[in-house]
């Protein structure tokens, strides 16, 4: 009998750490945050006593449901603009010689690494009203001079494309390495066209990659928070600017939860989805650093 | 058989766009106006000043403390927790799992969040305590997973040799798996430590006064002014960024 | 010495599944002993049982007269070449060899004489300080080989030490095992699906099948008398008959009938009686095929076929003769120079005959057996068991 004991035991032992580290700093605070939800909030910005469903009420507030719509397009089109690009990209860095690979690699890895604030304020600078991409489009008679590249939604998702696109040519192109490319040719063999190998070979081969891209940039683009606030207007709000506005400017604590929890459950879809994919063979996620070290 | 050019192409195009604005923020860090616009001639005196900012380099003190404390407990707790999920297939192990992963894809703004609001709900004072703590929390996500990935590669028929040639659990343990797991470890490690030097999003929610570490301090700096400043610092984590990846690439190419 | 090594009712399951049953049976000291099967057999979970990889749920393993079940793996004096070599990738290959003197604290000067040995041995001292990773898999089967041999095990275990290798460097290695074994005289207890090599190296076999034993002998005695259906189809090729005796004769002979066939006759070591039913086995090459009817002579048997199919292998042709229901696999020997000859083609009319005595009765008959008959080198063992 003691073996059995021993054996869970030792189990016990090392994984009670992390265990108790994250459903205390991770579970416990996310269902704080849906418990939070449905408590009133006071005048000095404390938690009031009791339960009330008003906050969850005050959500019907007309200027959310275009908040929510802006922050689901710009998610949506940014994935699929990442995925478009990354496709490709990912191929290209697979197949290309050795050394070619490595270089390219790199590049791709850098921006990976680098501090996304830095990258997201460069685009600042570039798009600035008096920077230098300004003024060559006005030269070239390009745009007026009047016209604003910054403080758009469009800007915020280019930003966003610019920020999420190496976390999604990264899995593509470690799926695209492993394909069998001799696959292609025997499509090619037997009468399919390139496009018709690409679509219904390459793709369905690398899906587990294409699917790990998507939610690469999906679910981090959904949380999007410092970009719209670095080179977004006022028009271009999305979930994340709200709830750190309710809990840094207005100081409504559980109106910022009722938002955090109405986030928690989109994110929460595609999450179960990878939970139950990724259980047998997990990979490193989302901003995947391991995988690319 | 012709391979089309369109993936070549989009690469190209792929690397300007990543490199394109970078590009742009150098040459400015050197520009001698203050918004960067027309070239104004060459001056270094945004790093003189930078180097003078005696905010930025107690940010970057608050930075690396945070980093290192929290880097090492990530890499102890992660890593058993990466044991345990090799290990065992157990229902409790397939919990551990889920809650290992889910950080990992978590929003930064929901973590920042929900950490918030349990400091507010235990009154524990907002601080550098509270960024540590936030910071191992998902530190140990990575460096599970990194070392997981590891370990599914490593062969366990070595320590089953070592044992053979009589080695104790605990010395084949400490002479064939610890060596060769080392490097996952350490690049587990070497992730926490980028990530938390990095983070932005959830250490904002949860520092307080007297806490800021240098993404705060670069984010209030792009808020109110100081642009020319951030380019050049910009520019120096750019080349620290470069340096640091280039050195573990190769360093990784020796070790194979 | 006899009984060196015992297993007594050795029993281990998984589950529900039985991988080793009730198995006995125990190794000469000095011997090579092979434990031959299928994937799956078991063998392989015997064998980590003796290594102490695994505790059997039931039964004892005896070493050199003392109990080692239970002990853990660096308690016993026994050593294991691993199937994958197990080579530690962060040590060079002298520090491999030296890992498990160091583990038994033997003395540095120790330690640098026997390793210098042992890579003599192997002949492999230029090497000594590459890389597991810079070495071939030959050379990396030697260096697992020597590894287990320094520390002077009573008992060497071979886990398909072969199997990742190509086939010349396999009869290769076999040879060289062969020399090591000559050269140090411990016991081997060699795993392995592949019956070439069983029967090549090993002083005896034990052929597995289903976590049991199903026969043990050298290998002319397993090859030439198999008892089981499933040894006579799993080592070498066979023909099998079923029929029943019809008469016993003197000089322990029986006459038996089997459909389609005239009367035939059998040695019959087995004491059967009128009546009984009874499943022969009878190896290819044990027939001679001719265009000509055989003279008759007493104890040959000879029966009339149509060749179905042929295949020409150089030095011997495999026919395939259609007997009434039994379709027959036969080897001719070319004992002579072929292209003077007119070779027997497909759709004539043989006779075959073969000696009363070269047919073996079978003690265990399965149908099922008769499949590993059909696909000869399917059984490719690639998943360890």
């Amino acid at each position: 009998m003691t073996t059995l004991s021993k054996k869970k035991k030792h189990e016990g032992l090392i994984t009670g750490p992390s265990f108790f580290w994250l459903l205390i700093f991770f579970i416990i605070p996310t269902l704080i945050v849906f418990a939070i939800a449905f408590k009133p909030a006071t005048p000095f910005g404390g938690i009031g006593e009791g339960w009330t469903l008003g906050t969850l009420f005050d959500l019907r507030n007309p200027n959310y449901p275009a908040i929510i719509w802006r922050t689901v397009w710009l998610s949506l089109v940014s994935t699929v603009v990442c995925l478009l690009l990354a496709v490709p990209c990912g191929y290209c860095i697979a197949r290309a010689p050795k050394r070619l690979r490595d270089v390219l690699l790199l590049l791709v890895i850098v921006p990976f690494w680098t501090n996304f604030l830095i990258r997201i304020f460069a685009w600042k600078v570039l798009l600035h009203p008096e920077g230098m991409l300004k003024q060559a489009l006005v030269f070239l008679h390009l745009c007026s001079p009047d016209a604003t590249l910054l403080y758009n939604p469009f800007t915020v998702l280019l930003v966003i494309i610019y920020t999420y696109l190496p976390f999604a040519i990264l899995p593509v192109y470690a799926a695209a390495e492993k394909f069998d490319y001799s696959l292609i040719e025997a499509a090619r063999d037997l009468g399919a066209s390139q496009f018709r190998a690409f679509t219904r070979i390459f793709l369905p081969g690398i899906s587990r990659g294409v699917w790990t891209a998507l939610l690469m940039v999906f679910i981090p683009a959904l949380g999007s928070y410092v970009i719209p606030d670095i080179v977004g207007g006022p028009g271009s709000e999305m979930i994340g600017n709200k709830i750190a506005q309710r809990t840094f400017v207005d100081r409504n604590l559980p109106h910022a939860s009722a938002l955090s929890a109405l986030l928690t459950l989109a994110v929460m879809v595609p999450l179960m989805i990878t939970l139950v994919n990724h259980y047998r063979q997990p990979v490193v996620q989302r901003k995947g650093k391991g995988a690319a070290q | 058989m012709k391979r089309s050019r369109i993936p070549f192409f989009t690469t190209l195009a792929v690397l300007v766009f990543f490199y394109l604005p970078l590009v742009i923020l150098s040459v400015n860090s050197f520009n001698d106006s203050r918004y960067g616009g027309p070239w104004n001639g060459f001056t270094v005196r945004w790093y003189v000043r930078l180097f003078q900012d005696r905010q930025i380099w107690h940010a970057l003190q608050n930075t690396l403390i945070i980093a290192s404390t929290a880097t090492l407990v990530s890499m102890v707790v992660g890593t058993m927790a990466a044991f345990a999920l090799n290990r065992y297939r157990t229902r409790l192990q397939m919990v551990h799992y889920g809650m290992i992963y889910s950080p990992l894809i978590v929003p930064d703004i929901l973590m920042g969040m929900s950490l918030l609001l349990f400091f507010v709900a235990l009154n524990v004072k907002l601080g550098l305590v509270t960024i540590f703590l936030a910071h191992v929390t998902f530190c140990i996500s990575y460096v599970a997973m990194v070392v997981l990935s590891r370990l599914q590669d490593f062969d366990f028929s070595l320590m089953e040799a070592a044992q053979d040639l009589g080695a104790g659990h605990w010395t084949a343990f400490r002479r064939v798996m610890l060596p060769l797991i080392m490097p996952g470890i350490a690049a587990g490690g070497l992730l926490a430590f980028t990530l938390s030097l990095d983070d932005f999003v959830i250490t904002f929610f949860v520092s307080g006064p007297g806490s800021t570490t240098l993404p705060i301090h670069i984010y209030s700096m792009m808020k109110h002014g100081a642009p020319a400043v951030i380019n050049a610092l910009s520019v120096i984590l750019l080349l620290v960024t470069f340096v640091l990846v280039s050195a573990s690439r190769t360093m990784r190419e020796k070790i194979q | 010495m006899s009984d060196f090594l015992v297993f007594e009712g050795v029993s281990k399951h998984y589950g529900d599944i039985r991988a080793v049953d009730s198995v006995s049976f125990s190794v000469n000291k000095g011997e090579i002993f092979s434990l031959l099967g299928p994937s799956g057999c078991g063998k392989t979970t015997l064998l980590r049982c003796c290594a102490g990889f695994e505790d059997p749920d039931a039964g004892r393993i005896i070493l050199d007269g003392r109990d080692i079940t239970g002990l853990p793996p660096h308690e016993r004096k026994v050593n294991t070449v691993f199937q994958n070599y197990a080579l530690f990738p962060h040590l060079t290959i002298r520090e491999n060899i030296a890992f498990g003197p160091r583990m038994a604290r033997w003395t540095k000067g120790e330690i640098d004489k026997e390793v210098s040995r042992m890579l003599e041995l192997i002949q492999m001292e230029d090497y000594a300080g590459r890389k597991v990773t810079e070495i071939s898999g030959g050379q990396k089967q030697r260096v697992a080989i020597a590894r287990a041999l320094i520390n002077r095990p009573q008992v060497l275990l071979l886990d398909e030490p072969l199997a990742a290798l190509d086939l010349k460097l396999r009869q290769r290695m076999l040879v060289d095992l062969d020399a090591i074994h000559d050269e140090v005289g411990i016991t081997f207890v060699y795993v392995t699906h592949d019956q070439g090599e069983a029967m090549g190296i090993s002083d005896r076999i034990a052929a597995m099948n289903r976590g049991r034993i199903e026969q043990i002998g050298s290998p002319a005695e397993i090859y030439e008398a198999p008892r089981s259906s499933f040894v006579a189809a799993f080592i070498g090729d066979t023909n099998f008959f079923d029929g029943t005796v019809t008469g016993v004769l003197d000089g322990s002979y029986c006459r038996l009938k089997i459909e389609g066939f005239p009367d035939v006759l059998a040695w019959n070591d087995k004491g059967l009686q009128t009546g009984n039913a009874v499943h022969l086995s009878l190896r290819p090459e044990k027939f001679k095929i001719s265009r000509e009817k055989p003279d008759e002579a007493s104890s040959l048997n000879v029966v009339q076929g149509t060749v179905e199919d042929v295949i020409y292998l150089g030095s011997h042709t495999k026919y395939w003769v259609r007997v009434d229901d039994y379709r027959l696999g036969v080897n001719q020997q070319h004992r002579h120079y072929l292209l003077d000859t007119r070779p027997i083609i497909w759709g004539e009319t043989v006779w075959l005959s073969w000696f009363a005595d070269d047919s073996c009765m079978l003690e265990r008959y399965k149908a099922e057996d008769e499949n590993l008959l059909v696909l000869p080198d399917m059984e490719e063992e690639s998943v360890p068991e």
